[in-house]
């Protein structure tokens, strides 16, 4: 298993090399920079190149790409002049949230996604399977922010059941947190259970037809005993490469999400820093978001492995 | 002379109550004005839109800090109730016949935030770094040097004779804040906010909140009874403020209306118009606010043909602009100062606007010899009136047979475009401030040496304005400004589209609240 | 292989070459029926199909002009005039959207085109030519390392908000995934026999690229690019709603919720009805896969589903 993960790791390396390579050429094609919003709407183009200079926006940008390689070998992320803060300390401030954010929904998603496949795979062929897999597809469907959005009025707004948006810390108020995070969290879910109902019935599916589950059953298992002891464990295998799938599409939809219920996480740090042209921010920003779903990945490819022995002698 | 708008008419005497006591129908019986308590203490939530770019009151220009900065920070002379400069910090100004002397007296006893007495020691060093990092530091070129000529005294040495200079030394655009000797040295963003406002600062979570907190040892201006503008007699009666910075106009709405939040700085008309008649929502109209403008661009065709440019000037239907980029809350003005204030030119251009004319136009490009050129409207995403405007104008002007298209890019990119010769044609922009700093601030962005909105200067212009910053009496600058206006509608460079307002809304428990360039939390306070 | 066989004359014995082409053409019958049989892609294929339609005859089904300015009739509710509203300028939502269709199918369309060409021609080379196998692997991986449409959002905004800027920032979010599912199937493909055989007859490297390898790896690109084009239109709502899709006034689905957001209390018509639309949509195009997909591969059930 060491000699699994650790290999995974080192294939990480160049993929995050890949990922500094395309943020430098997503800065490269940003028109203009940061000295706009320093400088105002007024500003005559000596006073533009003025600022310039003193952030050095001026130099070719294989001489900022190497500068930035440079600092980055020593940990240093860079600063934002916009945020007045050290890209690093910007980052690891948003990073619970959106973190928390995205797992919250993942669990959501899988919970819901999971007993929604059973339902469907218990009740094979019923109106219940047919109306379970709708509900999915149609979850699948739905863009996520148009339901936020329709979810802050109802839930709101209408119902005053929940907050609008914001956010307070787990460490400060444990229920304020959960209040804050219930419904963009729920919102995120509802659009990706989809994937995990629609993997569990049919996994599901697949297992209950062996035949040691037939076996089991004439032995006089528990129904319910056969489908969880036995039907879910070998299901999860499948199951866990979606989680994996999922975890992306939620952490991005976060982004979009956070900027809805007006959560500072790091989704709505990087669009900000993008309509600024916090150089920084950008860069810094996608290389740990990047980071954060390739360790996702190595965790799902590890749970995966120790699910399933014959992975770990894979490439 | 006051402008017309509901800020203008607050008169500095007894207790300034304003229109939101008269427009709150609370469902206790109705106080009869002037026999409100004022309530000690409480939590203030603000909303705004975006993170203040830096909370440096002197580095940036941005109404997103200054709704901040300018409850933290005061400045040694500023703008009154109805925009004309006070004295705030300093006690006052003795300006030598030739006008190459200032002298600043400076009000004894002020302390800043960290308990310290502001001397002329503070202010030097805050006006040397003004020259450093301020966002408009060219305010100060014409003062030569600064000299501490006592220990509240403090003299500018100016290079010329600038009648003008009091009046853009108080503007708020970025403004001259005074902040500790200490902080004197350091980089633009990087002080320790330590003023001498009413209110400290306390945190800031970029995407989240600043909070403020009242500062009890706050040295009140007595020389008031009341609030007056930038200045005046301020008494902070909340604990503390918190600004909450959400995106989403809806999200605000829907958060006010739940009672998370206390205060909009902006209400979408179409909400306000539906929380009208709500007992739990007070609205709060600021008009007007700013003007609605459209820069042609003189440097690339077709908008280089004047012909051309009096084609658009006829084609356009203000009032169709105006209603849809202000949603309602507008007021058609064809001048370039608000009716009603000091320079108000009276009628002259008014036979250009608002006219709709399209025969007229079309038989003017004919003159112009246009030839379906595309003319390119560049607008941005991060200002809705910009956006809006662009596409009623583009509507407009393409009924009357000119090839517009729109390119709308954010505000950083529009910044970037507008400084290039080419690539616009024409660009929308809502001007906030410099109408309130007066006409020399107004005209001084459409004309050398800075690069004039329109791009290419024009020497007549140019050569008015000179005669406008050079005037020794009000009535020379008057005369001055109403040749001015002339001259832009007969070069119909820049056009006026009208002006617009701002609409803010509270909760009905936040009393004492008076709309004004910036948000005051001072006089404010929660009744339970 | 292919002879074009003449007809045969009545009631006289096939050739072998008519024999294979006949039973080609009633294993491609057969292979229709199956499909149009399926509910789930039946389904599906009628919404696209309405949803087609609307497009190409927008400009006859469309009551006004998309950009159409009613000044009188601003945030109108739905009524006799404009049957889905009015949005802020007084545009009349119903147009609107069946313009909207138009730009968002258009995209979705080109999203999958440039996918499926550059994704194949990507996987192809990787799986056929070793020394890039490992290069060409390592970006993609590098691509797929941006979570969702995060890198479609950063390269949609460096590049400007554009109809093209949005096609060409999906394409780049969508091609790693793409290619590697063409590369898997050339893999499985390129170590079949009948490869073998070709190559010992002495067939060409092209003709074995694209007589066999890609016309047998063929299914699962085209069950992958049913969804892509599922996903686009979700993306191009999202980037639109970021501010960083097709520009006003032309409308997308995506913009039309981006204006009316604002006004979501007061004028749900303009947020509501897009969404809606863009959901039908959606699911159409998922429905539609998930038939492709069982007819065409029921052994890839447990692979993907609707990855967005």
């Amino acid at each position: 298993m060491t000699a699994f993960l650790v290999r995974r790791l080192l294939s990480a390396i160049p993929v995050l090399f890949v990922v500094t390579l395309v943020t430098f050429l997503i800065m490269w094609l940003v028109p203009g920079d940061i000295t706009a919003e320093i400088a105002g709407p007024d500003a005559t183009a000596a006073e533009l190149a003025a600022i310039r200079e003193r952030l050095g926006l001026d130099r070719p940008i294989w001489v900022r790409a190497l500068a930035w390689y440079g600092d980055l070998l020593r940990g240093d992320l860079g600063y934002s002049y916009l945020l007045n803060r050290p890209v690093v300390d910007a980052v690891i401030e948003r990073l619970p949230v959106t973190l928390s954010l995205t797992a919250l929904a993942l669990a959501l998603a899988t919970v819901m996604g999971m007993l929604l496949g059973i339902l469907a795979a218990v009740r094979h062929n019923t109106i219940l399977d047919q109306g379970a897999m709708v509900t999915a597809l149609v979850g699948l469907s739905i863009p996520d922010f148009w339901l936020g959005v329709v979810f802050i009025i109802l839930f709101g707004v209408w119902l005053g059941w929940l907050p609008t948006g914001g956010f307070v810390p787990l460490s400060e108020d444990p229920v304020g947190w959960a209040r804050t995070m219930a419904l963009p969290a729920f919102t995120l879910a509802l659009t990706q259970m989809g994937v995990i109902a629609r993997m569990t019935r049919s996994t599901m599916l697949d297992v209950l037809g062996q035949d040691y589950i037939r076996t089991a059953r004439a032995k006089g298992m528990k129904r319910h005993t056969v489908i969880f002891r036995h039907g879910l464990r070998n299901a999860m295998i499948p199951i866990i490469t979606v989680i994996g799938v999922i975890t992306g599409v939620l952490l991005s939809g976060a982004v979009v999400i956070e900027t809805v219920f007006s959560l500072p996480g790091v989704g709505r740090l990087i669009i900000g820093a993008i309509q600024r042209r916090d150089f920084p921010i950008i860069q810094g920003g996608l290389l740990v978001t990047a980071c954060v779903f390739v360790f996702v990945n190595i965790v799902v490819d590890m749970l995966y492995a120790w699910f399933d022995p014959r992975v770990r002698n894979d490439r | 002379m006051r402008p017309i708008s509901r800020q203008g008419r607050r008169a500095t005497s007894g207790r300034t109550f304003g229109i939101a006591a008269a427009l709150v129908l609370t469902a206790s019986a109705l106080v009869p004005a002037g026999a409100e308590a004022q309530v000690a203490g409480g939590e203030l939530v603000f909303v705004q839109s975006s993170n203040p770019p830096s909370l440096d009151g002197m580095a940036t220009s941005s109404q997103a800090s200054r709704n901040i900065t300018m409850n933290i920070y005061e400045t040694l002379y500023g703008l009154a109730e109805d925009f004309s400069p006070i004295p705030i910090l300093a006690e006052g100004v003795e300006i030598s016949d030739d006008g190459m002397t200032y002298v600043f007296t400076l009000r004894q006893g002020v302390l800043f935030h960290n308990g310290n007495e502001m001397t002329a020691e503070d202010v030097k060093a805050s006006m040397e770094r003004y020259r450093r990092v301020g966002a408009t530091a060219n305010k100060l070129n014409p003062v030569r040097d600064i000299e501490v000529t006592g220990r509240h005294e403090v003299t500018f040495h100016m290079t010329a004779p600038t009648p003008t200079f009091l009046e853009a030394f108080s503007s708020p655009r970025a403004p001259a804040v005074i902040i500790p000797a200490e902080d004197g040295e350091t980089e633009a963003g990087r002080n320790s906010f330590v003023g001498t406002g009413p209110y400290r600062f306390v945190e800031y979570v970029p995407d989240s909140h600043v909070t403020i907190e009242r500062f009890p040892d706050y040295s009140a201006d007595t020389r008031h009874d009341g609030m007056d503008g930038f200045g005046g007699l301020k008494t902070a009666y909340l604990d503390r403020v918190v600004f909450r910075i959400i995106p989403e106009p809806g999200a605000q709405v829907a958060a006010l209306e739940a009672g998370e939040v206390h205060m909009l700085e902006q209400i979408p008309m179409p909400a306000a118009r539906r929380l009208s008649g709500s007992p739990d929502i007070v609205l709060h109209e600021n008009m007007p606010w700013a003007f609605t403008t459209f820069h042609l661009n003189l440097a690339t065709p077709p908008t280089d043909n004047v012909k051309f440019r009096e084609a658009v000037q006829v084609a356009l239907q203000m009032e169709e602009i105006m209603a849809i980029a202000s949603e309602g809350l507008y007021q058609l003005n064809h001048g370039w100062q608000y009716p009603g204030t000091t320079f108000w030119a009276g009628d002259i251009g008014l036979e250009y606007y608002n006219l709709a004319d399209t025969a007229r136009a079309q038989a003017l490009l004919a003159e112009a010899g246009y030839n379906g050129e595309p003319f390119s409207i560049l607008t941005d995403s991060n200002i809705p009136e910009h956006g809006r405007a662009a596409v009623v104008i583009a509507e407009q002007l393409r009924n009357a047979g000119i090839n517009a298209v729109i390119n709308q890019v954010d505000w950083p990119t529009a910044l970037n475009i507008r400084l290039q010769d080419s690539g616009w044609n024409g660009w929308t922009l809502q001007m906030g401030i410099e109408p309130v700093q007066g006409p020399v601030a107004m005209i001084a962005t459409l004309t050398s040496p800075a690069r004039p909105h329109f791009v290419v200067p024009d020497p007549e212009l140019d050569a008015l304005f000179q005669e406008l910053t050079s005037g020794a009496t009000v009535a020379e600058r008057q005369d001055s400004f109403n040749r001015i206006q002339t001259r832009m509608y007969e070069i119909f460079a820049s056009i006026k589209i009208g002006d617009s307002g701002l609409m803010q809304a509270g909760r009905a428990n936040v009393k004492g609240f008076v709309p004004y360039r910036y948000p005051r939390f001072h006089d404010v306070w929660i009744e339970n | 292989m292919t002879a074009r066989a003449d007809p045969p004359a009545a009631g006289a014995p096939l050739s072998l070459a008519q024999e294979v082409a006949r039973a080609r053409r009633r294993r491609r019958r057969a292979f229709l029926r199956r499909l149009f049989g399926h509910p789930s892609f039946l389904i599906g294929f009628v919404i696209l199909v309405l949803f087609a339609l609307t497009a190409l005859l927008a400009d006859w089904l469309a009551p006004y002009g998309p950009t159409r300015i009613h000044f009188r009739a601003i945030l109108a509710p739905p009524s006799a005039d404009h049957w889905l509203g009015t949005d802020g300028f007084g545009r009349d939502v119903l147009s609107r959207i069946i313009y909207g269709t138009r730009v968002s199918l258009r995209i979705g369309l080109f999203v999958v085109l440039f996918t499926g060409i550059i994704g194949t021609i990507l996987g192809t080379l990787a799986s056929y030519v070793r020394w890039l196998d490992a290069l060409i692997m390592r970006g993609l991986d590098g691509l797929m390392a941006f979570p969702g449409v995060l890198l479609a959002i950063a390269l949609a905004a460096a590049l400007g908000p554009s109809e093209m800027n949005a096609i060409i920032a999906l394409t780049v979010t969508f091609t790693p995934r793409t290619a590697r599912i063409v590369r898997a199937s050339v893999i499985v493909v390129q170590q079949m026999q009948y490869i073998e055989a070709a190559r010992a007859v002495g067939a060409g490297h092209g003709r074995i690229v694209f007589r066999y390898i890609l016309a047998n790896s063929l299914s699962p690109l085209i069950v992958q690019l049913t969804f892509v084009f599922a996903v686009s239109i979700i993306a191009e709502a999202i980037l639109s709603f970021l501010g960083v899709g097709p520009p006003p006034p032309a409308p997308s689905l995506g913009n039309i919720i981006a204006d009316g957001r604002t006004y979501i209390q007061e004028a749900w018509w303009i947020t509501v009805f897009p969404g809606v639309v863009i959901a039908v949509a959606v699911l159409g195009l998922n429905l539609m896969g998930d038939g492709l997909r069982d007819v065409i591969d029921p052994r890839q059930r447990s692979n993907r589903g609707g990855d967005h």
